[in-house]
């Protein structure tokens, strides 16, 4: 081969790559801006994913009725991480690798976003997560990761609170082994024992489907209140086990565990009484009305509500970067989250303020969304409930 | 102490009887089939699904939804194998447990399409356990024990007695010797994969009873139910209740010795010890 003739198809080559790639650029520029929803649609988490889903496609419908962000389509990817570390990371691999995705929302177990945070931050891809666990905005993230879930060792402490209220002394915490195990306990310990009462933890296999022989344990201690740390299914074996052994103190429970599906599935006397404590939404917000409306229900849950604030938060902090990558919407979250500007509700207006070129402070249906510098909310109200008559009764937000 | 090692013993047996139900199932098809059907833990949720309707949905006692349940599972465990798992066969065994596999996904995602993720419960009242001394034991548990006695004793007796029964051993034990004196292989394979997923619907059912059901049901106890056979030696009718009985209450006692989160290691050190120690199980004789 000559020397020339070696030039000439090394820069038809060139040439040739440069012109297939160009439309792919263009089109980055031009096309959808692709984001996805990580949810559990199946699994122990399998009750909320698919309505945490559902909100952010519609809230995404709505937003590019209204001309989309910077003038480009909103295109929603839902995967399913079936409540599962492995699986999730899946799915995440696939969104990032095969969808190209700036952002994922929604990973709600703790597990589960564990394993995908260091995916993200390495990729550049934002996350933003409805998980509790302590540990998890402490993980090097570099800043791509916010989450509206109060943090479980808040929790823990409410929860100390709230059995002491009941007038407790002796508490037992029974739990599965999950990420927030630990951190929970050692708040509920804390909170406890600063008052003169005492703790005792057993940690549980939540596939088994009869607990009579850990609940035998459990009430060894003679335990006053029993604060029960697991997810809906495994709960509801937990509480029937406490009720045929005739247990008779307080039971305290997650509100996302013991809900209306965990007092359905149970005859009413048995359910009945049980505490249950859960990040309260910011009700009465047109934020939280839009939730209701997209949804369809009265009272959307707090993970609807908290996903529906993801995407408002992402939307607009693109707009105000003029950009759609992760890193544009890791710099420009806490810019439209919080620090003042104009008060907004729905990303419709705040994209509209933000091309007017002004600024805007987003209040959303979970609350004021104002972050720390790991990605924490810095406010949280809760929603202190008991079921009554096989229903859930609201005692207090506070 | 004393108290504690009773009371885990009584809910040892308890679970164990539960877990016997679906581990002869599996074991019965093993014995004829060769394959390790890993569909059983979805067949068992099916059948509790459909027991869940008739009992709940259109009213009928439990007895009966237990042989709606056992009748449904039967029709839907034979159509996987007349329809999928059997053409698979003549790819090996391997092929056919992993077909099995992909059948269990697709059954529980079909279960979840119909019911969704939610907890059901069947309509019956929860009853506080009576206390005998240091020992509490459920109604509930009670009746079930009962009811998974009576059904080791009908399949024990359809196994001995009736000429299907005898016919499944016979192809159980030799397939081509079965064959010269008359008997289908493939009709009697048809009859233990039904007979055998029957049992899981019925396994499935009374788990339910006992706790509630959801589509994770069977999977969840899928574990212990393979281990039970594996201990008891895999295609051994009698092994496998033996197995299930053993794995019950070991399960229970683990509770007493080390965090219950190691429970489902049980499941796994007994199938690791069996195949190390005793690869035909305690009562297997050449199968394994």
């Amino acid at each position: 081969m000559t020397e020339i003739l070696r030039r000439h198809i090394l820069g038809a080559g060139v040439a040739f790559a440069g012109t297939v790639a160009m439309p792919a650029i263009l089109r980055a520029q031009t096309g959808p801006i692709k984001l996805g929803t990580l949810t559990p649609l199946t699994g122990s988490g399998g009750s909320y994913g698919p309505s945490m889903a559902t909100t952010v496609k519609k809230a995404a419908d709505e937003i590019n009725k209204a001309g989309g962000v910077l003038g480009r389509q909103l295109l929603i990817i839902s995967e399913d991480d079936q409540t599962s570390p492995e699986a999730g990371l899946r799915a995440a691999r696939k969104l990032i690798d095969i969808d190209k995705v700036s952002a994922i929302i929604g990973t709600w177990a703790s597990a589960v976003t564990t394993a995908v945070v260091p995916v993200c931050s390495q990729s550049g891809v934002f996350l933003s997560t409805v998980s509790g666990a302590e540990p998890i905005t402490l993980l090097p993230h570099q800043g791509f990761l916010i989450r509206t879930q109060p943090t479980t060792t808040l929790q823990g402490t409410k929860f100390g609170e709230f059995a002491l209220g009941a007038n407790a002394k002796t508490v037992a915490f029974v739990s599965p082994q999950t990420p927030f195990t630990d951190s929970q306990f050692a708040a509920l310990t804390k909170t406890v024992t600063a008052a003169g009462g005492k703790t005792t933890s057993l940690i549980y296999d939540d596939k088994k489907t009869t607990l009579r022989t850990e609940v035998d344990q459990v009430l060894r201690g003679k335990p006053d209140a029993i604060v029960m740390g697991g997810y809906t299914n495994d709960t509801a074996v937990l509480v029937r086990d406490l009720y045929r052994a005739n247990y008779r103190g307080s039971l305290f429970g997650f509100g996302y565990s013991v809900n209306k599906q965990l007092v359905d599935a149970l005859p009413p006397d048995v359910s009945e009484g049980i505490y249950t404590l859960s990040p309260s939404p910011a009700e009465g917000s047109n934020a939280y009305k839009n939730v209701s409306r997209l949804l369809g229900v009265d009272s959307p849950d707090t993970y609807s509500c908290q996903v529906y604030d993801h995407l408002n938060l992402i939307a607009m902090a693109m707009a105000v970067g003029k950009g759609d990558t992760g890193t544009i919407i890791k710099d420009n979250v806490r810019k439209v989250s919080q620090g003042g500007g104009e008060r907004v509700e729905t990303a419709v207006d705040g994209l509209k303020l933000i091309a007017d070129g002004k600024k805007v402070d987003y209040d959303g249906a979970s609350g004021p969304c104002d972050f720390t510098d790991i990605g924490d909310i810095t406010d949280a109200k809760f929603r202190y409930e008991q079921v009554k008559g096989g229903k859930i009764t609201l005692l207090k937000i506070a | 102490m004393v108290d504690a090692v009773l009371q885990a013993l009584v809910n040892g047996v308890i679970a164990g009887a539960l877990l016997a139900i679906p581990a002869l199932g599996f074991s019965a098809i093993f014995a004829v089939l060769r394959f390790p059907n890993f569909a059983i833990g979805a067949l068992a949720t099916a059948g509790a699904y459909i027991a869940w309707v008739a009992n709940v949905t259109f009213g009928l006692p439990i007895v009966a939804a237990i042989v709606v349940a056992f009748v449904s599972a039967a029709i839907l465990g034979a159509a996987l194998e007349y329809g999928a798992l059997e053409r698979l066969g003549r790819g090996g065994a391997l092929m056919k447990a992993i077909g099995s596999l992909a059948m269990a996904m697709v059954i529980e995602n079909v279960v979840r399409f119909f019911f969704g993720n939610d907890l059901r419960a069947f309509d019956l009242p929860l009853a506080r356990d009576l206390v005998f001394g240091p020992i509490r034991i459920g109604p509930q548990q009670i009746t079930n024990f009962i009811f998974a006695l009576a059904i080791m004793v009908a399949v024990w007796t359809f196994l001995s007695f009736s000429s299907l029964g005898r016919s499944m051993r016979a192809v159980a034990d030799n397939a081509d010797l079965a064959r010269l004196k008359g008997i289908n292989p493939r009709l009697i394979a048809l009859v233990t994969v039904a007979v055998g997923s029957g049992l899981c619907g019925v396994g499935g059912t009374l788990i339910g009873l006992d706790t509630s059901i959801d589509p994770l049901l069977g999977g969840r106890v899928l574990l212990s139910v393979f281990a039970a056979a594996v201990l008891g030696g895999l295609g051994s009718i009698p092994g496998a209740v033996a197995g299930a009985f053993v794995i019950g209450i070991v399960e229970e006692f683990t509770v007493l010795a080390l965090a219950p989160a190691y429970r489902l290691a049980v499941g796994f050190i007994v199938i690791l010890v069996v195949l190390v120690i005793r690869p035909s199980g305690l009562l297997g004789s050449k199968a394994g």
